[in-house]
């Protein structure tokens, strides 16, 4: 190339690059995102990133520096029978919890969808164990089933139901079940919430047109109501599963864990793994686990919904 | 040179302790204190300053073997001022320029008000004292403070100097990140401080941190359930046996409940509680208890660990007679079935009766006078022995200079920390900044006129006080937190709720505790 070479042809062979990509959509969608992705980066890929790899050393409580162990927390966890007693506890939790979620949230949406007076009051009022606070819920709770001056028992044994207090959260068979209760009544609304949005979907005419060719509620709600919300249920479930799955905050405040473990779900145990007991190699370890459990079944249902809505179209 | 003008300058208190030795007769420990009402909390009286050099008597040491209520009564007030300034200027010029960063649990929300007063008094002074250090203090709660150290010491963030509860301080010393001390270097000597406090700021020989205030529990009970269940008021139990026995005596007699027994799982109140039990029947987690421990053993389920297991399991399991809660209980629980006249006996803290008092003074119609019949009815006790010693956990704080490599800039200032640590750990500041809530750590701040005004000011401090002799820290290792928060109440757990047997709950609780050991790196 020499001096004399005019400017435009010089640059030439870049410009259609430039300009294609400009013209691209997707460029410049990458563009729009790029400062949320150096955020993210920084703020989810590198602890993540970073926690994975911590999985594969020993932190010592006695010293400032960690040792490569390779898979060894890995192995140590799953040998453990306190992992496999917790991963009980956290399914034990878990399921009922969602599943309870359904059971009260959907009747209520179905009631709610109907013309009833005093309908978004009624909305409002369902809706308050969602908006409280985790915390100040799990303290009311707490003092709802305390032992010695809880109100159930207080009320159970006035009316001459039990003789003694139910040790509703003091004993190793009672202490689940009665935290599931606790997150069926904090979750079932955003349960209700989102079957609340997906009946708006369904289209009336259909309900009506059914109801006069004979249908009946039962019917119209299984062959039309149903099929439409089926994707609204599934990314609840979803949602709910995983929530709970990762969930924390009811358990610590109110058993802290206990008693005897009954109550450890793995949340609790990885917090007091790395905060209590300083092992925050083994801790990594576990929430990478734990953090691919998740993701297998979020992988699962995302390829469920997705290939359900191919079928659909 | 400054240790010495500080000696002169303490020993007038030897001539109250001459005045004193002949009634001072090493009588045995009065358990019990009597219910009159005692005043508010109030700011300490100004008093007029002495400068060291006024002083020509020779320090005396206080004589530890002699620890009990009447000696704490009698020692307060024999050292009748003190002049911080005077005293500071002799280990750090008070003209020095420099910075110093500072974290600390300061007071919070439902603190009296006298602990937000003195705690901005603290500041104002000292901002007057050392003019040219630039201070930059940041006030943390209890539950943030752990985890903020952790993360700012590993981030290279750390604070020059923080003041950090008697147990956390090992872990970071064991990793380097606390820089060595030597109490000669604030104008202190061994003789300034408990043993026990002292043994906390060690780690492997090395002394990493200066004790700023200690406590140890005392035993609370209702004297009125006492009489109700046919026992004397007078006599709280002497032994972790009559303890049981009494507690079951309670919950026959009067369906209330006798002993608050504390067991949530990852919880401090936990240990706090159920170890004094431990040591009294001559177990530990290791050999903590003893006058100069190994921690090469583990002693928990040895035959004094099951004994103490068994108190705990006949009182929850065979006589029923704790709150049926007592496995997810604090001790906040406890605090209320309490004041609710709902238990007859539990383990708390020097300043528990301060905050029933506060309750009380809210408290309205029927409720006010139950509250006022209760308050009448209190009575504080030393903690029950076992067969082999009394013992209570030695609670506390430490203050702490963090190392060069760990600190924000790289570099701590080392005439600042100095300057400041002598200030904070002084007689007058080591008492006025843990007014209501707990003892000084300078032993010397106990011969002050302060400490006279607090015994007259806080009911039962002198029961609480007494029993600072009988305090065993917990094992000062770093795998303390787990083998205190985790494998302790695992193993309460256990036996209490007869997932194993008393004798697996312990195997199994030191078989955990040896596994833990075995991590280290050698």
């Amino acid at each position: 190339m020499t001096a004399s070479t005019p400017l435009t042809q010089r640059k030439a062979p870049s410009i259609p690059f430039l300009h294609r990509a400009l013209q691209s959509h997707s460029f410049m969608a990458y563009l729009y995102i790029l400062p949320s992705l150096v955020v993210l980066s920084f703020v989810v890929a590198y602890p993540i990133f970073y926690t994975i790899l911590l999985g594969f050393y020993s932190t010592p409580a006695i010293s400032p520096d960690r040792y490569w162990v390779g898979l060894s927390n890995y192995i140590d966890l799953l040998r453990s029978r306190t992992f496999w007693e917790t991963t009980q506890n956290t399914l034990y939790w878990t399921i009922p919890s969602t599943i309870g979620a359904f059971l009260l949230g959907v009747p209520a949406a179905l009631a709610l969808n109907q013309p009833l007076l005093g309908r978004s009051l009624l909305r409002s009022i369902f809706l308050i164990p969602w908006v409280i606070s985790t915390v100040a819920a799990a303290y009311v709770w707490r003092w709802l089933y305390h032992s010695d001056f809880g109100l159930l028992n207080g009320y159970l044994m006035a009316w001459g139901i039990i003789q003694r207090p139910l040790l509703f959260l003091d004993s190793t068979n009672l202490v689940i079940p009665s935290l599931v209760i606790v997150n069926v009544w904090k979750t079932f609304p955003f349960v209700m919430v989102m079957t609340l949005a997906g009946l708006q979907a369904v289209p009336s005419e259909l309900l009506e047109a059914a109801s006069i060719d004979g249908a009946g509620t039962v019917r119209r709600f299984f062959a039309i109501t149903l099929p439409y919300l089926r994707n609204v249920f599934l990314i609840t479930f979803l949602l709910l599963f995983i929530s709970n799955l990762e969930h924390f905050t009811i358990p610590w405040l109110m058993t802290g864990g206990g008693p005897a473990r009954a109550s450890q779900i793995w949340a609790i145990d990885i917090y007091t793994t790395a905060f209590r007991g300083l092992e925050f190699g083994l801790a990594s370890a576990y929430s990478t686990l734990v953090f691919a459990i998740v993701l297998l079944f979020a992988t699962v249902y995302v390829r469920l919904l997705t290939r359900r809505e191919g079928v659909e179209a | 040179m400054h240790r010495r003008t500080f000696l002169r300058f303490t020993a007038l208190s030897a001539v109250s302790l001459l005045a004193t030795a002949c009634s001072t007769a090493g009588t045995a420990p009065t358990p019990t204190m009597d219910s009159s009402p005692t005043p508010t909390p109030t700011i300490p009286t100004p008093t007029p300053k002495v400068t060291p050099q006024t002083t020509e008597l020779a320090q005396k040491p206080l004589d530890l073997s002699k620890w009990n209520p009447d000696y704490v009564r009698e020692i307060a007030g024999s050292l009748p001022t003190f002049d911080t300034k005077a005293f500071v200027s002799n280990i750090v010029p008070l003209s020095t320029t420099g910075e110093l960063y500072y974290w600390y649990i300061g007071p919070a929300e439902p603190d009296p008000q006298i602990t937000k007063d003195l705690d901005k008094q603290f500041w104002e002074i000292w901002s007057s004292t050392y003019p040219n250090i630039r201070t930059e203090k940041q006030s943390l709660t209890y539950a943030d403070m752990l985890d903020k150290i952790r993360t700012a010491a590993t981030g290279r963030a750390a604070p020059m100097v923080a003041t950090m509860p008697i147990m956390w301080g090992v872990e970071f010393a064991a990793k380097g990140h606390l820089a060595e001390i030597q109490l000669e270097e604030f104008g202190f000597s061994e003789n300034d401080f408990w043993p026990g406090a002292l043994k906390s700021c060690k780690w492997q020989g090395k002394l990493y941190g200066v004790p700023t205030n200690n406590e140890c529990m005392a035993l609370i009970y209702n004297k009125q359930l006492f009489r109700d269940a046919g026992l004397d008021p007078d006599q709280p139990p002497k032994t972790w046996e009559e303890v049981v026995t009494f507690s079951k005596q309670i919950k026959e007699a009067t369906g209330k409940y006798g002993y608050g027994l504390v067991a949530r799982l990852n919880h401090g109140n936990t240990p706090f509680r159920f170890m004094p039990v431990v040591w009294a029947y001559g177990s530990g987690a290791f050999d903590e208890a003893e006058d100069n421990p190994t921690y090469d053993q583990v002693l928990i389920n040895n035959e004094g660990g099951l004994a103490a297991l068994e108190v705990y399991y006949n009182m929850f399991v065979r006589d029923q007679s704790v709150p049926s809660a007592a496995l997810t209980n604090t001790n906040a629980e406890n605090t209320d079935l309490f004041f609710a006249g709902q238990l007859g006996m539990y383990i708390g803290h020097p300043s528990e009766y301060a905050a029933m008092v506060d309750r009380a003074r809210k408290a309205t119609g029927a409720d006010r006078e139950r509250a006022e019949q209760l308050l009448a009815n209190i009575g504080y006790a030393l903690l029950p022995e076992g067969p082999v010693r009394r013992a209570a956990v030695f609670g506390g704080s430490n203050i702490h200079i963090f190392a060069d490599h760990v600190v924000r800039g790289g570099k701590v200032d080392r005439q600042a920390a100095r300057a400041f640590i002598a200030f904070r750990c002084s007689p007058e500041w080591s008492i006025k900044a843990v007014w209501t809530a707990s003892n000084p750590g300078n032993l010397q701040a106990f011969r002050t006129t302060w400490m006279k005004e607090r015994l007259e000011q806080i009911k039962f401090l002198e029961v609480t006080t007494a029993m600072l002799k009988y305090g065993v820290p917990f094992p000062v290792v770093p795998e303390s937190p787990q083998i205190m928060n985790i494998i302790v109440p695992e193993m309460i757990h256990n036996a209490l709720t007869r997932k194993m047997t008393i004798k697996e709950a312990a195997d199994d609780a030191a078989e955990k505790i040896r596994a833990l050991m075995r991590q280290r790196v050698s």
